[in-house]
């Protein structure tokens, strides 16, 4: 069943990964016969009634972009911004396109998701979502066995995915302040967690293949999981 | 998507930098990934490819008429232009494919 939260969904795709010309991007890759990106979004996008979709990409990659959402992405309303330098600069213009909808209460909550993980499901954006709603924000995490540490943690460590999810006023202002006091923050969570220190953020449980590409096992580990899930989501 | 080679930034594991790896399918699937740095080759285990291969194949046939009709209503005529040639052209594919697998025997 659709979630009725009105959520604005921010998908991030800027990094250029231009050499000599050619696209080379990651997130444009195929992935058991759709491109990476086409995956995230249909992801993102599918269990919600009132989702705005941004698709934030390199101004160098448009026509590509546009190509491949006209060919993979069909009927999902996706809008493109450019991203900057960083990705919290990305985030930022993501933001600002997204603002007036924000600001007249259009969306209640807004997530921000890596392009470049195909493989999260579409239940665990509603469940971010909801759960974001319900607290404030929410981000989904895996525990980190400590043997996998170089220095041993007695504190309970987690590894941080995405998307993350936080209220869309909140998450806006944070931004905002942000981009005045000159903070670059490593990932959303960073951000509020700076602004918004009162701010709940849960974290929720998450799958191991929920996998970002970022080394080249990666990508034979996301078709095996497509494989095994069908080449479904 | 068939047969191509594809260049894409990723993190290698042996020089640990992103540099540009040649990536190279056979049909939907990941062959192998080379980096153009230190040239580490990261491929599949040929059994698990043909495995998948073989798993994958009924899934492209089944989803064809789907993908074919979707193509139609992108551009019918681009379709029916191009049609002939690749149907033509679809045994020399796939027969490039068997050939990529092959390879990694």
């Amino acid at each position: 069943m659709k979630s009725g939260i009105k959520a604005g969904l921010i998908v991030l795709a800027a990094g250029s990964g231009n050499r000599f010309g050619h696209t080379t991007n990651k997130v444009w890759l195929p992935l058991s016969g759709r491109r990476i990106i086409s995956r995230s979004i249909t992801n993102a996008s599918k269990n919600f009634k009132h989702g705005r979709v941004v698709l934030v990409i390199h101004p160098g990659d448009e026509e590509l972009a546009r190509k491949t959402l006209e060919r993979e992405v069909r009927g999902i309303d996706v809008e493109i911004v450019f991203g900057g330098l960083t990705r919290h600069e990305s985030e930022y213009n993501a933001l600002m396109y997204l603002a007036p909808a924000i600001r007249a209460g259009e969306l209640e909550v807004v997530l921000i998701h890596d392009g470049a993980r195909p493989l999260a499901t579409p239940a665990l954006f509603t469940e971010i979502a909801e759960s974001a709603l319900r607290h404030g924000g929410a981000i989904p995490t895996i525990a980190v066995d400590a043997y996998e540490m170089e220095t041993l943690q007695k504190d309970k460590v987690v590894r941080v995915q995405t998307p993350q999810g936080f209220h869309a006023k909140d998450l806006l202002e944070a931004y905002i302040k942000a981009a005045s006091d000159g903070f670059t923050g490593t990932d959303t969570a960073a951000c509020m967690e700076k602004y918004f220190p009162e701010v709940k953020t849960v974290a929720i449980s998450a799958n191991v293949s929920n996998v970002k590409i970022t080394y080249p096992q990666d990508l034979a580990i996301a078709e095996h999981v497509l494989a095994q899930r069908g080449y479904k989501d | 998507m068939s047969n191509e080679v594809l260049e894409a930034e990723l993190n290698c594991a042996h020089c640990r930098t992103e540099t540009t790896h040649e990536l190279v399918y056979a049909g939907r699937l990941l062959v192998s990934t080379t980096c153009s740095i230190c040239h580490t080759r990261v491929e599949h285990e040929s059994n698990d490819l043909w495995d998948n291969y073989l798993k994958d194949l009924p899934h492209r046939i089944a989803t064809k008429p789907l993908r074919l009709w979707k193509r139609f209503w992108r551009g019918p005529k681009s379709l029916l232009w191009n049609l002939p040639r690749s149907t033509f052209s679809k045994p020399f594919k796939m027969l490039k494919e068997y050939r990529n697998l092959k390879k990694e025997d």
